[in-house]
């Protein structure tokens, strides 16, 4: 056990702050990489209209608002309601349908952000921030990232990975 | 009778089935997707029949836990109902449908409008996943499961990772706390990893997923696995080769000229990618560990009760079955743990269906009927109705105890006097 730690503490010594980025570009780039993994596909291409380019018009009539998928299956459902038959939705769902809303307008909607803060909410619920510094890790292979690239902060770990980062990615694109 | 179907509605996956048959859960993913090659969309179960999911294009109804796509929630719902999966008349039956922690009341509104305005069912049923957990617990304490009174769930699914401490079986939603790690991240993260250092997976969602299922572990000692990874270039003790072609491991037996050339070198990807878990720094994410995240939870709950938390941690969502999950983090768990507790993490046979396993011996009991809120009471006083009947903050619990406490002393007082 204590010689890792040792290690750890080795590491984190021997950074030594020599870049010059401001540290919240630095912030900018790794929120941005955040949300790119929380993505479902790489290409973030659209594809609200997933049926492809049918223009017919569904059960709920052409609309301004968008191409909705769900109308166009031909499935079978038993009963009589309206998912089961060609009764016409309630304007409730519809409305779900057809104006769909991103996160942050339903966040916005619930109100949950104006409530007291001792309410639990979504909002309120996220783990806290570490007491211990971020371990640095090389961003080409992965080996504990001893030293940090002059220009764009991120760590690598020896002069091979330093060649590799300076010839790939420095300055674009983070892992 | 009216059957119950059962709806653990996942980011990833639905597992569903209908109460009272005995059947083990049909896994739903819960995605449309379109292959451009083929320019052919699948909805939901039609994934399974797909067999080639080389350049999928996803489109998921859930987005960071929440349901905002209910355009894409309905088609997939829409077969999962139909004749094709569960075939039943939703007018006659009852549903049991989980939902998101935390989940925003206006979307819940809508949850309820589908269920009671679009498929209409007779009753339903909507709690979250871990909620449903104490109904696998058994009747008599045992050693091998965690105590009904005080447990802590760990949920690690698609979207987040969740503890949920749970007071006789009830949420304690002001100590529910969130980690932002999920196995979507877990796998693009992968697909980062792999992308930059060997083959270009970006595109590859389906494939990198299935080499994180096959390959990736927890480590035990992540310093030293790191130098493992290193120090014998190739191969070394954790290498791993995946054949991308076949989509499999490749085994000892395999001769070098199999198939093509397509081989996948795991490494210290192997470890690094669930280490994000324990370490969500690793990645510049701002929060603690899991670890970290259970005491923070435990920290919020009332004092007494801390030390039964800690000894009644268990493990659900697809994320706990990396192996070596447990282990880290019971190592991870002692150091924060007050020396005078005892610490234990329990697991479940299948922690992905598990709420589902528990959501299955619900719906037989009779508690289940007193639990639904009919289409009729919805009809009356629409939303208000599942507002009112299962409201669980905390706040709200407190109020309901201390009521409990009042008609308890009234009653011994009553009690007293017809005695006197
Ligand atoms: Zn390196
Ligand atoms: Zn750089």
């Amino acid at each position: 056990m204590p010689p890792k730690r040792t290690r750890e503490h080795h590491v984190r010594q021997t950074y030594v702050s020599t870049t010059t980025i401001d540290p919240r570009v630095v912030a900018e780039r790794t929120r941005k990489h955040l949300d790119q993994l929380e993505r479902s596909n790489y290409a973030e291409t659209s594809i609200m209209s997933v049926t492809g380019d049918d223009n017919e018009p569904g059960k709920y009539g052409k609309s301004r608002a968008r191409q909705i998928v769900s109308d166009k299956r031909n499935l079978k459902l038993l009963g009589s309601s309206p998912a089961a038959t060609k009764k016409r939705s309630t304007m409730n769902v519809r409305s779900a349908l057809l104006y769909p809303k991103n996160l942050a307008t339903l966040i916005e909607e619930s109100g949950i952000a104006s409530l007291p803060a001792s309410t639990p909410t979504y909002l309120t619920a996220e783990a806290p921030a570490p007491s211990y510094p971020p371990r640095l890790i090389c961003s080409v292979c992965g080996y504990w990232g001893r030293y940090k690239c002059r220009k764009c902060a991120l760590p690598y770990c020896d002069q091979n990975c330093e060649s590799v980062h300076a010839e790939t990615r420095c300055e674009k694109r983070v892992v | 009778m009216t059957p119950t179907i059962v709806l653990d509605n996942g980011g990833h996956t639905i597992k569903a089935g209908i109460g009272g048959t005995d059947t083990p859960a049909q896994l739903i993913p819960n995605a449309i997707a379109r292959s451009k090659s083929k320019s052919t969309t699948y909805f939901g179960h039609e994934l399974l029949q797909c067999t080639d999911h080389a350049s999928l294009s996803y489109r998921l109804p859930i987005s960071k836990g929440l349901i905002v796509d209910w355009d894409a929630q309905k088609a997939i719902w829409d077969g999962l109902f139909s004749t094709d999966v569960l075939g039943i008349d939703t007018t006659q039956s009852s549903l049991l449908l989980t939902e998101p922690y935390h989940n925003l009341p206006n979307i819940q509104q809508v949850y309820d409008q589908f269920i009671f305005e679009e498929y209409q069912f007779a009753s339903y049923y909507r709690c979250t996943p871990a909620s449903l957990i104490p109904h696998l617990f058994p009747t008599t304490t045992t050693t091998t499961t965690p105590s009904p009174d005080c447990t802590l769930i760990v949920d690690s699914g698609f979207s987040f990772t969740h503890a949920v401490p749970l007071i006789h079986g009830r949420p304690h939603s002001r100590a529910l706390t969130r980690l932002s790690i999920g196995g979507k991240l877990l796998t693009n993260h992968l697909k980062h990893l792999i992308s930059f250092r060997q083959w270009n997976m970006m595109d590859q969602t389906h494939i990198t997923n299935h080499i994180k299922e096959s390959c990736c572990f927890v480590s035990s000692d992540f310093a030293r696995d790191l130098h493992t990874a290193r120090s014998a270039r190739s191969p070394n003790p954790l290498t791993q080769e995946y054949a991308l072609a076949e989509g499999r491991l490749r085994q000892p037996g395999d001769s070098t000229s199999s198939g093509s050339s397509q081989i996948l070198v795991m490494n210290n990807e192997r470890f690094s990618v669930p280490e994000i878990i324990f370490r969500p720094d690793d990645i510049g994410l701002n929060q603690v560990g899991l670890a970290g995240t259970i005491a923070h939870s435990i920290s919020l709950l009332p004092e007494d009760l801390q030390g039964m938390f800690w000894a009644n941690i268990a493990l659900i969502g697809g994320n706990t079955k990396f192996p070596g999950f447990r282990e880290r983090l019971l190592a991870d768990l002692r150091p924060l743990a007050p020396v005078e507790h005892d610490v234990q993490v329990y697991e479940y046979p299948d922690p992905i269906t598990a709420p589902y396993d528990a959501a299955m011996r619900f719906v037989s009991t009779p508690a289940y009927k007193d639990s639904v809120v009919t289409r009729q009471e919805y009809l009356e006083s629409g939303s208000n109705a599942t507002r009112r009947k299962w409201r669980v903050s905390a706040g709200e619990e407190k109020e309901k105890e201390k009521e409990k406490e009042k008609q308890g002393r009234s009653k011994s007082k009553t009690g007293t006097a017809r005695k006197k």
